[in-house]
């Protein structure tokens, strides 16, 4: 059965549980769905194990802790420790389709942010592309989104396991990462020189661009999908 | 850590080898298995770490198959390395049991 079909699967049994078991089970769930690094299937594979074994102790008067132990972040880093690592066959198209998918979307708006602008100021704005320039903040961009998801789920792993977590603590927290993060991307975005080769880009040619680029994408992921 | 818990961990591998050598099992039978040969210490939960080791190392193989009682489990093979492996395993214990016994005897008890 493959990992998507797990999950569902997962979601659907997970409500037979006691709300003490769901607890238990779902923090060392997230824990586990955490780790990016490890094969998606094996550690759905597993966390399906635990669960059916779960319900049938359930079913007998057992509860997690007497299964899994007092210790439930400690028995969780034991699965992760021998959950094999994902194959970068599969990492590797994952990641291109997030950074093409998010390229696609910076073309369309930048096309549509030109012809608008244009619009407005009732005179033609300039659209060229500086290579070096765009690069640079497109690396900026994707590594803020880096550091985003790993802050993210460093937050989300703190609060597990944890009698005392406060979400709006979090919340917070996340928020005004959010907000930092979008200054210092922003910020140097406005203050990198235009430097290297340029070309013409004009705001159609932008938005046709992003548009194939996003149907390629999106096609790819269908296909992939399909074959699995 | 107990001593018996240490001694346990040591064995363990072999033990769930042997019970899947037997015959394939999920991980609910291999658990009752092991309490009803009368290992009811081993908490539940710690053959599912042990499973995932041996089957990264290739001891053991995992198939999703319709269980007696209906649903999809994932049953447990034993494969030609986690043959060789258990061999190996039981001539280890059979070297050092023998002789354990015989220093032990005689002890009054």
């Amino acid at each position: 059965m493959k990992a998507k079909h797990l999950i569902e699967e997962n979601n659907r049994k997970r409500e037979q549980l006691t709300p003490e078991n769901e607890k238990y089970y779902s923090d060392m769930l997230i824990y586990i769905r955490l780790q990016l690094t490890l094969s998606e299937q094996q550690s759905e594979e597993v966390l399906m194990e635990m669960l059916d074994h779960l319900l049938d102790g359930q079913n007998e008067g057992k509860t997690a802790r007497t299964i899994f132990g007092d210790d439930p972040k400690q028995y969780a880093d034991e699965i992760i420790q021998n959950l094999p690592k994902e194959k970068k066959r599969e990492v590797i198209p994952f990641v291109s389709r997030l950074v093409l998918d998010l390229v696609s979307w910076m073309l369309m708006i930048r096309g549509v942010a030109i012809l608008v602008g244009s619009q407005i100021k009732n005179e033609a704005v300039d659209s060229s592309v500086y290579l070096f320039s765009s690069l640079l903040t497109l690396s900026l961009i994707l590594g803020s989104v880096a550091f985003g998801v790993w802050f993210i789920f460093r937050t989300i792993q703190r609060s597990l396991f944890n009698e005392h977590a406060s979400e709006k603590k979090d919340m917070v927290k996340v928020g005004l990462f959010g907000a930092i993060s979008m200054g210092l991307v922003i910020a140097p975005t406005m203050l990198i020189p235009e430097f290297g080769p340029s070309f013409h880009f004009s705001w159609w040619a932008s938005i046709l661009t992003g548009c194939a680029l996003w149907v390629i994408v999106f096609t790819l992921k269908k296909l992939e999908v399909g074959l699995r | 850590m107990s001593l018996r818990s240490q001694l346990l961990k040591g064995i363990l591998d072999g033990c769930i080898l042997a019970v899947i050598e037997k015959e394939p099992v999920y991980g609910y039978e291999l658990s009752k298995k092991l309490q009803e040969f009368g290992l009811s210490d081993v908490s539940e939960g710690t053959i599912y770490p042990v499973l995932l080791r041996l089957q990264k190392n290739g001891l053991i193989r995992g198939e999703m198959q319709p269980s007696e009682s209906g649903p999809n489990r994932k049953y447990y093979f034993l494969t030609k390395e986690g043959k060789e492996s258990l061999d190996s395993i039981v001539t280890e214990w059979k070297q050092m049991v023998g002789p354990v016994n015989s220093i032990f005897k005689g002890r009054l008890e």
